[in-house]
């Protein structure tokens, strides 16, 4: 695995923005890397909403949301240094599941040689109840190296 | 249209009514419904009796929008849930978790467990503003734990006598809840009161499908939880809480616990039952400890503890430490 080949798995929350800056500033300007930010998008549960109007303008919201963070990622790798045409997205929508497999399917597939993720720091019940993607991730990972950024 | 006299003329003529209502083709106005009137969907009329209730902290709670009825093409007894959506935070020991009511989740549950007698069986009719009426049979029986509280034994004979075969029981209940993560689908409200023991046949039966949440990475987590509760108090008989064992008698178990021995969610709350009943066989207890303050791993899926059930079953059968 090229261990410069980083997928940075994302959703629109400050931990990931910590995780992207935690990169920018690992890898600046140095020759060879190539960075890739990834979102699996998780739909909202339809189940959740009284009616099909509100719940496709919250599906618009979280993508707009995402476009956005994508955005200001690319524009805070650039100022670190990493070249703009090393720096590329992936939108991929989740196919139900663990989002944390599906980020490990897209690492193994892609032959990313480190993967990075933010982390809010969750505690044992909480991740008992609602799981924890780095954690999974941490516990899961094969052949790559994995940065935790908390 | 015909009235309602007259329909309970013509369909049970001999049944005793106090008041006659209306008929009631759309039931968005849930609270507007109420005793004497009919529910006219799928073809079939509905004699609304009362509103439900559910008995929580020793108070009766209406819940308005699901109504015990009588079909009174057949005069079989039914429970109708009507449409309500709302979303409110459920408190979990330390944690609070957004749930949410879901008429159509409950109405997919049903239509994938249709002939299974491991759930609650029913319908779903459209009333004419195709809002999802779910007609459910009623099951004739007790809650688990009111069941378990009926049984006038001590705990040493219950564990050694009853206990093995409510496990049986329960490790198919378990299973069915398996079967529906199978097919993507949770529970959502695993309880005490929402796993039943049928009358006559005492078939371990789940109820209610309509609560669900967003947890994405581990979208089971809240049903295992359920699933580890319900063990703990069929192993114990009973729930025990630090502050009453001594009332108990079981003075002498409180020097020997630790936080470890609690339950992860609520920390009053004893899982390491055998310091408690030093008989309970280890692989059980095992089990148990996965829902504790000390766990290292909880299980991610009700393969994994059907998996530790069954290595435990048959020290159960065998009678404990004891054999």
């Amino acid at each position: 695995m090229n261990f410069k080949k980083i997928l940075i798995a994302v959703d629109a929350s400050e931990n990931s923005m910590r995780a992207v800056r935690y990169v920018g500033e690992i890898v600046g300007s140095s020759p060879g890397f190539e960075v890739t930010l990834l979102h699996v998008a998780v739909s909202p549960d339809r189940d959740l909403f009284p009616d099909e109007q509100v719940w496709k303008a919250k599906k618009q919201e979280m993508q707009a949301n995402m476009e956005l963070f994508f955005r200001k990622s690319r524009t805070a790798l650039i100022e670190f240094g990493v070249p703009s045409q090393n720096i590329h997205e992936r939108y991929i929508q989740s196919g139900g599941g663990s989002l944390s497999h599906q980020i490990l399917g897209v690492q193994e597939s892609d032959g990313f040689g480190t993967i990075v993720i933010g982390r809010r720091g969750v505690s044992k019940e909480e991740e008992f109840l609602f799981g924890s993607v780095s954690n999974k991730i941490v516990h899961y990972a094969k052949g790559c190296t994995v940065w935790v950024v908390e | 249209m015909e009235t309602v006299a007259e329909l309970l003329k013509r369909l049970r003529p001999n049944l005793s009514v106090g008041q006659y209502g209306k008929i009631v083709t759309d039931t968005s106005e849930f609270m507007e419904i109420g005793y004497g009137d009919v529910i006219r969907v799928g073809g079939l009329h509905y004699l609304v009796l009362r509103d439900e209730t559910e008995r929580s902290f020793g108070i009766e709670d209406p819940k308005y929008w699901v109504k015990r009825c009588v079909l009174l093409e057949t005069g079989d007894r039914r429970i109708l849930k009507l449409v309500f959506h709302e979303s409110f935070p459920l408190r979990l020991g330390k944690l609070t978790v957004k749930c949410y009511r879901s008429p159509e989740k409950e109405s997919r549950v049903l239509e994938l467990v249709r002939g299974d007698w491991r759930f609650m069986q029913g319908i779903t009719a459209r009333d004419d503003h195709a809002n999802p009426v779910r007609v459910l049979e009623v099951i004739r029986g007790k809650r688990i734990d009111e069941f378990v509280a009926g049984l006038e034994v001590d705990h040493r004979t219950y564990f050694f006598e009853i206990f093995p075969g409510l496990f049986e029981k329960f490790m198919g209940a378990c299973e069915a809840i398996a079967f529906l993560h199978e097919h993507g689908e949770k529970h959502g409200d695993i309880r005490r009161d929402h796993l039943r023991v049928e009358s006559g046949t005492e078939r371990f039966r789940w109820i209610d499908f309509d609560y669900t949440y967003d947890f994405y990475e581990n979208p089971f987590g809240l049903d295992l939880f359920g699933l580890g509760s319900i063990l703990t108090f069929l192993v114990g008989m009973d729930i025990y809480h630090l502050g009453e064992l001594e009332r108990l008698g079981f003075s002498d178990v409180i020097s020997n616990l630790t936080s470890e021995d609690f339950s992860l969610l609520y920390p009053n709350r004893v899982v390491n039952l055998k310091k408690i009943f030093p008989y309970i066989p280890d692989g059980l207890n095992k089990i148990l400890l996965h829902f504790s303050q000390g766990a290292e791993l909880g299980y991610e899926t009700v393969a994994e503890l059907l998996r530790d059930m069954e290595s435990a079953r048959a020290q159960i059968m065998k009678g404990g430490n004891l054999s």
